[in-house]
């Protein structure tokens, strides 16, 4: 790099293209199976195909006979040399105080499985299919046990329940709720998806005997974490014992989020055979074995008086856990999902229960959103029902209850600090963009085509931050040859296809995923650019801040007369000058370092309304989305092509989730019966073909420096309301009062039969 | 995928030889084959490409049939001139498999042989009546699909050839599977010089003929006669993505839509 380009590449606010895309697309990048290492051996998970059984026998002699193979592991040697269980979501406690249930996770389940796909035993061999014939004659004995997998039958079978969670004021929303002019209830079943990231988990882990260190490639979003949860849960060894490396990272979305039972396999075979070993999930097994996101039921209510004001919010929930109550999934939706359930409305009186249940399925963790989407979805579906309900006009309607500017900051009623929001000038603008008056005309137009035509809105905020509001950044600036160099710049962060890279800054050399390098709490909840790029800004302040002390030595001069601008320092009103490299150049190391700290002053809001049009075949009952429009405050925006294509990807995975995807347990059998790409749907292509995003710059959030706010999940939390807002309008007027009734007991995804069978009945 | 073998043919009697002698199975494009190996689903043993074999590809007009060579692509189908021009309701029912890797590596024969469920081209060739031409013999369409991934085929037969009568009118509409994009349902309507054939695929355990709206449309071929056939959902399928009333209504609908397409 020179350092013309370099610098002139500073520019904020500007569609810089992204820097990591030319190895990615030439398939250069170095993904965690890309790396492999002399002498390693394979790995092959042996999983179990019943929901519940015990482990009778696990007869593995014939097996460890067979060609190439160097060893089998199972659940009891990992016991036998130590290993603990996974952790699990234990800072929770019940509504009597008493402490939440789990049972433990095993890395390799003991005498019990809990879900298919579970695993129960390690193949390690010399080729992966070698590890997979052995692992194919391996002959366990189950006895299969009750087991359940669907969240009403695990509530009628008395099935343990985690947590029962309460907030918010019941007595006060029963009195809300006893006088209001309108009550507005809806059932809504958030569906379990899956997160599918088009890179599946993979690990190399190997062992170094003289320095007793294991080292863990993976594919993770968090790779810190990972770190102190196997040294200090599981393997009971100092943190410092083990070193994370993560290269590119193809897509996490939450999933790639915290230990899994593979981390621990591998960490604890690759040093007790010392001995390199690789693993890399096959897309099933991703499917089986990795988390899950949603999997909620919820019972909706909504009071409101005769002129459209909300009076209370009520919600009952049961949120599906799966086996194992895993760290994320109790917080995303015992407290994330309600900080944000009532939006950006002033609704003073909430009631939320929630009761976290177990099932014999994967376990639900972090998927896009977390908890918001969840949230969202309900209000925001109450809000139209509403406006359905009272004849109010829905943009009136939100209108009326919205938070407005003036109340800013504002506690809502989970106690949480909004610092900034125009929702009623994000919410005009979008229906200016999204041509909201000429809606008639569309639909009379589509009529003549025999479709029903229908919109829908989501007008909605979130919230960013993963409640982790420091991060630690390394700078150094080093010269090269001639009059250029390289600056580097290390945190914690992870990039997984976002273009942290480029965002970040255009002319910083950034290093991540190496916890040798540094540690932090890596990139989840939206958190990279408002904590890290805030934090990567003030080391960037500091060390020009520390360099013009430098560089008022070299020129003798007054630091306070020395300015900064595009890499060069001069002397205020002279022509005296030295370039960031050079400078570099005459220190005694030949560079520049600076190690900052610093943390913002806390999480943003970013908020939005996405508005969709939808026209159904009413032949057929497919369901096509011909319009989308959003208008998103996403605070002040460093590289609009990137936040762009943020919220069309997160819109995409929100529309899929409306409309198509669903990862489905048999309830009789609790086997998996989307754990293919044949039968798992994911949005394509012809269905995400007519974005139209903006964003509003106008209001800043208060809370950093930079005046960013988070936007990595905001498409996929507006998409989904939005679009089932859109069909069920369609049905509205398209159908009659039968199809209108039966149109509110559907669910997602609106598949192509449920919507014909609730036009014919 | 568990080990096997590979062997290239360099004649059809070569690669049926192979088959005989090793029990294996033949490989064409391997859009179907080699999935379900590495599923760990087909264990072959040994694999004989057929894809270097010379005349089993060309795509030519036999006086009033188009011939189509086994080993021709779905991409080759769909861009052909003498299939756009004889039967485009062919063409563009290949320019519906898929995706274009798939289009360009998957090839009629072994679609056929394969016979899958819900793929598009045994509705094709049952509709029109075509003719598959094996290394032993020609076999009608209404003889060849026998059940659900079985055919006619011996186990060294290798599909040469398929012939296809040129039809008066005919289309095919898919509405296809969210997640697979296979058929949930597909319906290919035929006027051929024997009268009206309709096959549906993705409905049932295999392709298979739709005689209610046969006759509905020979009587009257328009979409609403078509449309008012009530399919019984007694054989069809039923799964995550349709139940067998629902697939039963499909049929209908997209026969009318066929009518209406076929002109
Ligand atoms: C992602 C994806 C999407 C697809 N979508 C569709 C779709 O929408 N619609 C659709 O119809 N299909 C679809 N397919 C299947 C595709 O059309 C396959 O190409 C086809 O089913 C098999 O053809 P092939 O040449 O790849 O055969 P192979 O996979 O090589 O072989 C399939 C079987 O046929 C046998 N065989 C092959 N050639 C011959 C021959 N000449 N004689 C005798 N036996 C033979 C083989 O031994 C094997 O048993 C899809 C496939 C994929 C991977």
């Amino acid at each position: 790099m020179t350092g013309e380009s370099q610098y002139a590449r500073f520019g904020s606010g500007k569609s810089v293209r992204r820097v990591e895309d030319q190895a990615l697309l030439t398939g250069v990048g170095i993904f965690a199976d890309d790396v492999s290492l002399p002498g390693q051996a394979y790995v092959c998970f042996l999983r179990s195909p019943y929901p519940h059984a015990r482990v009778v026998a696990i007869d593995a002699a014939a097996a460890a006979a067979m060609s190439g193979v160097v060893a089998i592991v199972t659940g009891a040697d990992l016991v036998a040399a130590g290993v603990k269980p996974l952790p699990l979501s234990i800072d929770f406690k019940r509504g009597d105080g008493s402490p939440t249930a789990s049972p433990p996770r095993h890395a390799l389940a003991v005498d019990t499985v809990r879900f298919v796909g579970e695993a129960i035993a390690a193949v390690i061999a010399q080729s992966a299919e070698e590890a997979r014939d052995a692992a194919e004659a391996i002959d366990v004995r189950y006895d299969a046990l009750p087991m359940v997998a669907d969240l009403d039958d695990a509530v009628a079978a008395g099935a343990p329940l985690v947590w029962p969670a309460a907030m918010g004021n019941a007595s006060a929303a029963a009195k809300a709720f006893d006088k209001a002019a309108h009550v507005v209830m809806l059932d809504l079943v958030n569906q379990r998806v899956a997160p599918c990231p088009i890179e599946p988990r993979a690990i190399l882990a190997s062992y170094d005997k003289t320095t007793g260190r294991i080292t863990l490639r993976v594919s993770c979003q968090t790779p810190t974490g990972l770190r102190d949860a196997l040294c200090a849960e599981v393997l009971g060894i100092a943190n410092d014992k083990v070193r994370i490396l993560v290269g590119d990272v193809g897509g996490g979305f939450g999933m790639k989020t915290g230990l899994y039972p593979e981390d621990v396999v591998l960490a604890f075979c690759a040093r007790k055979l010392e001995r390199p070993l690789k693993w890399c999930a096959e897309r099933m097994e991703e499917f089986l074995a990795a988390t899950h996101g949603r999997d909620v039921a919820s019972k909706a209510e909504l009071a409101l008086d005769r002129s459209g004001r909300i009076l209370a919010l009520r919600v009952f929930s049961l949120a599906n856990m799966g086996a194992f109550a895993t760290p994320a999934g109790a917080v995303i939706q015992l407290m994330i999902g309600p900080w944000v359930s009532t939006s950006i409305y002033d609704i003073g009186t909430i009631d939320i229960r929630i009761k976290a249940i177990l099932t014999n399925t994967a376990p639900t963790s972090a998927y896009r959103g977390a908890g918001r989407p969840e949230a969202i979805y309900i209000i925001e579906r109450l809000m139209d029902a509403a406006a359905r309900q009272t004849g109010i006009d829905q943009i009136e309607l939100r209108r009326r209850n919205m938070i407005r500017p003036e109340q800013m900051p504002y506690s809502n009623a989970m106690d949480k600090t909004y610092d900034s929001g125009q929702f009623e000038l994000v919410m005009n603008k979008a229906t200016t963009l999204a041509r909201w008056n000429g809606f008639d005309a569309r639909q009379a137009e589509a009529q003549r085509r025999g479709r029903w035509r229908g919109r829908g809105m989501a007008a909605f905020l979130e919230w960013t931050g993963a409640d982790v509001f420091d991060e630690r950044v390394t700078v150094t600036v080093t010269s090269g040859e001639k009059n250029d160099g390289e600056i580097e710049i290390f945190s914690a962060l992870q990039g997984m296809g976002q273009g942290l890279l480029t965002t970040f800054a255009q002319v910083i050399r950034i290093v991540q995923g190496d916890t040798d390098r540094g540690q932090g709490f890596g990139s989840a909840g939206s958190r990279s650019l408002f904590v890290g790029g805030s934090a990567v800004r003030v080391a960037a302040d500091r060390t020009v801040a520390k360099a013009k002390v430098m560089a008022a030595d070299e020129m003798e001069a007054a630091a306070a007369d020395i300015e900064y601008r595009d890499g060069v320092f001069s002397i205020a009103c002279t022509d005296r000058r030295i370039g960031l490299f050079e400078l570099a150049h005459r220190q005694p190391e030949q560079r520049i370092v600076l190690d900052s700290t610093s943390s913002v002053a806390g999480p943003t809001w970013p908020n939005g309304c996405h508005i969709c049009e939808v026209e159904i075949d009413p032949d057929t009952g497919a369901v096509e989305l011909v319009g989308y429009w959003s208008v998103n405050d996403v605070g002040r925006v460093v590289n609009p092509m990137i936040v762009i294509g943020q919220l069309e990807g997160g819109a995409a995975q929100g529309i899929g989730q409306a409309l198509c995807e669903r990862f489905v347990y048999d309830r009789e059998s609790g086997q998996a019966l989307s754990a293919t790409f044949l039968d798992y749907a994911l949005p394509h292509a012809g269905m995400i073909e007519h974005f139209e995003m903006t964003m509003d710059e106008s209001t800043p959030c208060l809370n950093n420096a930079m005046g960013v706010k988070g936007v990595g999940e905001l498409g996929t939390i507006g998409a989904t309301p939005a679009v089932v807002n859109a069909v069920m309008d369609a049905l509205a007027r398209g159908g009659r009062t039968e199809v209108r009734e039966r149109a509110k007991a559907l669910q997602m995804p609106l598949t192509s039969e449920r919507v014909w069978r609730a036009i014919r009945g | 995928m568990y080990v096997f073998e590979y062997q290239r043919a360099k004649s059809v009697a070569d690669a049926a030889a192979a088959l005989a002698k090793t029990g294996g199975k033949a490989l064409a494009g391997g859009q179907s084959l080699v999935g379900a190996m590495k599923l760990r689903l087909a264990n072959p043993g040994t694999l004989v490409d057929i894809a270097g074999i010379a005349g089993l590809k060309g795509i030519k007009q036999e006086g009033a049939a188009v011939v189509i060579g086994a080993m021709s692509t779905h991409a080759d189908v769909a861009s052909s001139a003498v299939v756009k021009k004889a039967i485009p309701a062919l063409a563009a029912l290949a320019e519906g498999i898929g995706d274009r890797q798939v289009r360009n590596r998957g090839t009629i024969g072994g679609s056929l042989a394969n016979n899958d469920p819900a793929a598009d081209y045994p509705a094709a060739v049952l509709a029109l009546g075509a003719t598959v031409q094996t290394n032993k013999r020609k076999i009608a369409a209404d003889e060849f699909f026998k059940g659900m991934y079985e055919t006619a085929l011996g186990a060294d037969e290798i599909i040469t050839a398929v012939s296809f009568p040129v039809p008066k009118k005919a289309a095919y509409v898919k509405f296809p599977n969210p997640a697979s994009r296979f058929a949930l349902v597909g319906v290919f309507v035929a006027q051929t010089q024997s009268g009206v054939r309709v096959a549906v695929t993705g409905a049932a355990a295999h392709v298979h003929r739709a005689t209610a709206i046969e006759n509905a449309l020979a009587k009257s071929f328009t979409a609403d006669a078509a449309k008012a056939v009530k399919i019984p959902a007694d054989h069809l399928n039923t799964d995550l993505h349709g139940s067998a009333e629902y697939r039963a209504h499909l049929v209908s609908v997209l026969a009318s839509r066929a009518v209406t397409a076929a002109g």
